[in-house]
């Protein structure tokens, strides 16, 4: 129960320039600089969560919660970082010097080593049962009467076909984004131009209004009509998901998928988008752990590093909450191809942003890192956290008919010392 | 708040196998509308056993009820429907699919009194009301979950010739929970169990919900916070008749099966009160099963690595009796509901797999009068989908009040027709059925058959089973895409939702574009050698809507092809906005 250290609000004292000052990051947009859809999104007081899943389990010791010299510490030395006390994996040097902005867990047990169980544990919070993920309880309690852009977006590489909505409604499934591909069918066909899409919509909002007129049901026909204009404005977006990213940004984020997916990723939560979650493939690392993690994170902390600088540039870090997760973390012991296999026992989660404390450890492993020492925490407490922070209650009920559903598993609570 | 613990301490006190558990017609454009056929026999009065029905007509009790459950319902009522109403909800509902316009026109046309009721009978005995059924009962059992150890299509033929059959629910229940996936004939019926991979919570869970209307999830771990009626035991009384049996694969075959131990109790003990239980294999409140005395030999054929086990008393064998025992109201009672939701659009109780007392129907007696009936006729789904389909309560129009509290009161009251989110297998089909897309299909398997049998190809494609296999084949990858496009996961549900990429496929799909391509027979090209707007109006609205068009609705079509100056696309364009109109998304 013990926080490792104060949760004083570093990064109000503390400008991040003094630790990234002649970094490419330099040139984000500040102050009067925001465009028109920035300033836009901070000024309409929506929260919002930006997840970054690290696909396969990233290593806690190569990450978060480095062991150098001991037993299964592996070869990386620690490094200090932009809060005092606090030391994680030199393979992730930017985001050492935006340790302030964000909070580690280092005592997460999901006692599982299943890669799906794993996920959906972290996602619904519970441990069994069908119960919506974090974007989709986002979209249908974060996201305003009429959002922009479909409230949960996942741009990833592959689809795993997950119930994600439960028993929310469809409309707060996760729409999937392969690559920066926009969704199927988001160009209108060959034969119809504007004029003609217009016409024959008319056509069909004079049959819906008169249809309109007559059931007992307006909700359904309501939710009906919704699907249409949420796709027009998808389809007034197509530019999103078209435009080039500019020639800076491909310098401050990288030419590879996961720095363009995270253009993209900014470019959707400046847009109205309510969660989006980004998924950065390629951990579950059982052979050659070390030379992986080498250059996965390599990719992974300076991409991640430019979106949260442009996040907390343009003020919406203070409404959006950041996590950085994986479904387990890496087993202490290596295996015989110098790999690390699937560990859900003892491994850290990293997040920041709207309504946590920033800067603060919260946990502990024991010296070898093979158990959680002190904090134990489960899914269910992350759930709780997140959207506590959010301002959500999560020991409500669930806004649906006929089944009372807490919002958060009642068998666990937040975790009180990250809230702000 | 310190956390709770929510782990369920299961003892085996002979543990299973160490890992065995877990494996990780429609009639169409070119329909031609046949004499009625006699009868069913399952819907003739010989097949009811009268000295347990206590009352005359089933139909007209339910309207009885329905009304006098609600004081001001003749204010509320609305009027029965015109018959282009009751034309295209009895099609969608007992077909699966809107009727083609020359359907609809002839039965508009029809002055008979007795049409309605001959158009149920000639429906629910066509070879389309067993796919439809198939369609709905894959659904129900298994909730569009992705499994492959029985492929789906030996699951959907049995589905679909048990209905044909018109099989007792109770019979059919029994196939499933009895199968083994050994037997042949009945491997079908394991797709339940097999392509859940056995999983006991889930099973356990799922029987609860398909078989009984009760969700005991939260009793996996401890007796229901929120619900009384839910208890711990109801729950490992359920998974007591399944817990010795575990998947075994066939070293021959490959094939995955169930075998079964010969011994082996649940015990649980409750993680809020550390109370410990124990129970017989039982359903509910009803009487625990006790296994026998142990016979001197366990095991017909003792498990082994590459042997099934068989006990001489097999639980499992058991689980079937006493689910469709006379005793079990439950049971009786989740199938009754689930049919009335089919067919009114909501069930007595909602939602249809959490019933308890404190969610109680919201009308007790047609509940309890249905499903006393159908144990009378003895589980006869077609004669009480029949009798559903008679009722007023059924026919009823779909306009209610304007007054928006008055309407909610109407819908609840069932006073008026509610509206049904067309299933993703209705709105394919209904979609091509529009378009006449089905004629270019029809006509092409038509083509197929000639080349291939050409001295028996004029008999068999008269044949109304052969024309519905066929255009079901034909259509099939059109029909799985909208399905995949339209469907989540999970089973029934009366709710509707609706996404972006569902109306992204609507409005710039190729599939859509694909049907409006005007090409010999279908309804584009009918439209375009029509002479006048009106009659071009009318084969439009019958066409996609069902119904003729009303004046001002003639007068729009007349504008649409004046104010554009190409003929054709106006016509593409109209008859898209029809079908991406709320009117085609839904049963009304």
């Amino acid at each position: 129960m013990r926080r490792e250290i104060g949760c004083n609000r570093i990064d109000h004292e503390v400008s991040r320039r003094s630790f990234v000052a002649g970094s490419a990051a330099g040139a984000a947009a500040v102050g009067g600089l925001l465009t028109p859809a920035q300033a836009e999104a901070v000024k309409s007081g929506q929260k919002r969560i930006l997840q970054v899943f690290l696909q396969g389990g990233v290593s806690q010791f190569e990450s978060w919660d480095p062991k150098p010299g001991t037993k299964y510490g592996g070869p990386f030395r620690s490094i200090p970082t932009s809060v005092p006390g606090t030391h994680i994996s030199e393979l992730l040097p930017h985001t050492a010097q935006r340790m302030h902005l964000l909070s580690i867990v280092r005592s997460v047990d999901l006692k599982t080593n299943d890669h799906r169980i794993g996920r959906l544990r972290l996602e619904k919070g519970r441990t069994t049962g069908e119960f919506p993920y974090v974007g989709a309880v986002a979209s249908k309690y974060l996201a305003p009467p009429n959002p922009p852009l479909p409230g949960y977006l996942h741009i990833t590489t592959r689809g795993l076909e997950d119930n994600t909505n439960a028993f929310l409604g469809a409309q707060h499934a996760q729409l999937k984004l392969l690559g920066v591909n926009a969704p199927e069918n988001l160009a209108r066909p060959a034969g119809i131009n504007e004029e003609a899409a217009q016409r024959r919509n008319e056509f069909r909002r004079l049959a819906n209004e008169r249809f309109a007129g007559r059931g007992g049901q307006p909700a359904f026909t309501e939710a009906f009509d919704s699907s249409f204009e949420m796709a027009r404005r998808l389809m007034k977006r197509k530019s999103l998901f078209e435009q080039e990213p500019s020639a800076k940004d491909v310098e401050r984020y990288g030419s590879h998928p996961f720095g363009v997916r995270c253009i993209l990723a900014r470019e959707l939560l400046n847009n109205g988008a309510t969660c989006v979650k980004v998924t950065h493939h390629g951990y579950d690392t059982h052979a050659e752990n070390f030379n992986f993690h080498l250059e996965q994170l390599d990719e992974f902390d300076k991409t991640f590093c430019m979106l949260l600088d442009d996040l907390h540039d343009s003020g919406m870090l203070e409404s959006t909450l950041v996590l950085v997760y994986s479904e387990f973390g890496r087993t202490p012991k290596l295996n015989q191809r110098y790999g690390r296999d699937h560990w859900g026992a003892s491994f850290s989660v990293a997040l920041g942003g709207c309504g946590i404390v920033p800067g603060a450890v919260v946990g502990s492993t024991n010296a070898d890192g093979t158990e959680v020492a002190k904090r134990e925490v489960r899914g269910g407490h992350l759930f709780h956290t997140y959207f506590r922070a959010l301002g959500l209650d999560t020991s409500a009920n669930h806004d649906i008919t006929g089944r009372p559903v807490p919002i958060g598993d009642p068998a666990a609570a937040p975790i009180e010392e990250l809230l702000a | 708040m310190p956390a709770r613990r929510l782990h369920t301490i299961v003892v085996l006190t002979s543990m299973l196998i160490a890992g065995a558990r877990f494996g990780a017609p429609t009639e169409g454009a070119d329909f031609t509308v046949p004499p009625a056929p006699p009868l069913p026999t399952s819907i003739a009065p010989a097949a009811v056993d009268q000295s347990e029905s206590q009352i005359g007509s089933l139909h007209d009790e339910i309207d009885r009820l329905v009304s006098a459950a609600t004081p001001d319902f003749d204010t509320l009522a609305a009027p029965v429907s015109s018959d282009e109403e009751f034309i295209r909800r009895v099609y969608l509902d007992l077909s699966g699919t809107i009727p083609t316009s020359e359907q609809a026109r002839t039965f508009l046309k029809d002055s008979s009194p007795a049409k309605r009721e001959a158009l149920i009978d000639r429906l629910l005995s066509s070879p389309q009301h067993a796919r439809r059924m198939q369609y709905v009962f894959d659904e129900m059992l298994m909730e569009r979950r992705v499994g492959t150890d029985v492929p789906n299509a030996e699951w959907e033929t049995w589905l679909r010739d048990s209905f044909r059959d018109n099989k007792p629910w109770d019979q059919l229940v029994t196939e499933i929970l009895s199968a083994d996936g050994a037997d042949e004939k009945l491997r079908p019926a394991a797709k339940f169990y097999l392509d859940r991979k056995f999983d006991i919570d889930l099973v356990t869970r799922d029987i609860g919900r398909v078989f009984l209307g009760v969700d005991l999830e939260c009793a996996q771990c401890h007796d229901h916070p929120n619900i009384d009626d839910y208890l711990q035991r109801h729950y490992y009384g359920i998974s007591a008749f399944l817990k010795r049996s575990y998947v075994f694969t066939d070293s021959k075959s490959k094939k995955k099966m169930l075998g079964e131990k010969a011994e082996g109790d649940v015990k649980f003990t409750s993680v809020f009160t550390a109370e410990e239980g124990q129970t017989d294999p039982r359903v509910m409140n009803l009487p625990g099963i006790p296994d026998p005395e142990a016979a001197k030999e366990l095991y017909i054929a003792k498990p082994a690595g590459k042997v099934r086990g068989i006990p001489t008393y097999s639980r499992r064998m058991q689980f079937a009796k006493a689910m469709i025992t006379a005793d079990n109201v439950d049971f009786r009672t989740n199938i009754v509901n689930r049919l009335w939701a089919l067919m009114m659009g909501r069930g007595l109780v909602e939602p249809l797999d959490i019933r308890h007392s404190e969610n109680a129907p919201s009308h007790p007696e047609v509940l309890k009068l249905l499903a006393d009936e159908f144990l009378a006729h003895k589980y006869d789904v077609r004669w009480l989908i029949h009798e559903l389909a008679l009722t007023t309560t059924y026919q009823r129009s779909s306009a209610a009040p304007s007054d928006s509290d008055q309407a909610t009161k109407a819908v609840d009251a069932f006073a008026c027709g509610l509206l049904k989110p067309l299933s993703p297998e209705q709105f394919a089909w209904s979609s091509v059925v529009a378009t006449g897309f089905t004629t270019v299909t029809m006509r092409a398997q038509e083509a197929a058959l000639q080349k291939a049998e050409p001295e028996t190809a004029a008999a068999k494609q008269t044949d109304p089973l052969w024309r519905e296999e066929s255009l079901h084949k034909g259509l099939k990858s059109e029909v799985d895409l909208v399905v995949t496009r339209f469907a989540g996961q999970g089973g029934q549900k009366t709710s509707f939702e609706a996404t972006a990429d569902q109306a992204l496929f609507q409005i710039n799909g190729p599939n859509v574009e694909k049907w409006l391509k005007p090409q010999d027979g279908v309804l584009t090209d009918r439209l375009q050698k029509l002479d006048s707007p009106a009659e071009v109006a009318e084969e439009l609205y019958i066409a996609v809507l069902s119904r003729l068009p009303t004046v001002d609705e003639t007068a729009n079509v007349t504008e649409y092809l004046d104010s554009v100056s190409d003929r054709p696309t106006a016509i593409r364009e109209m008859t898209w906005a029809l079908l991406s109109c709320a009117e085609f998304r839904f049963n009304h």
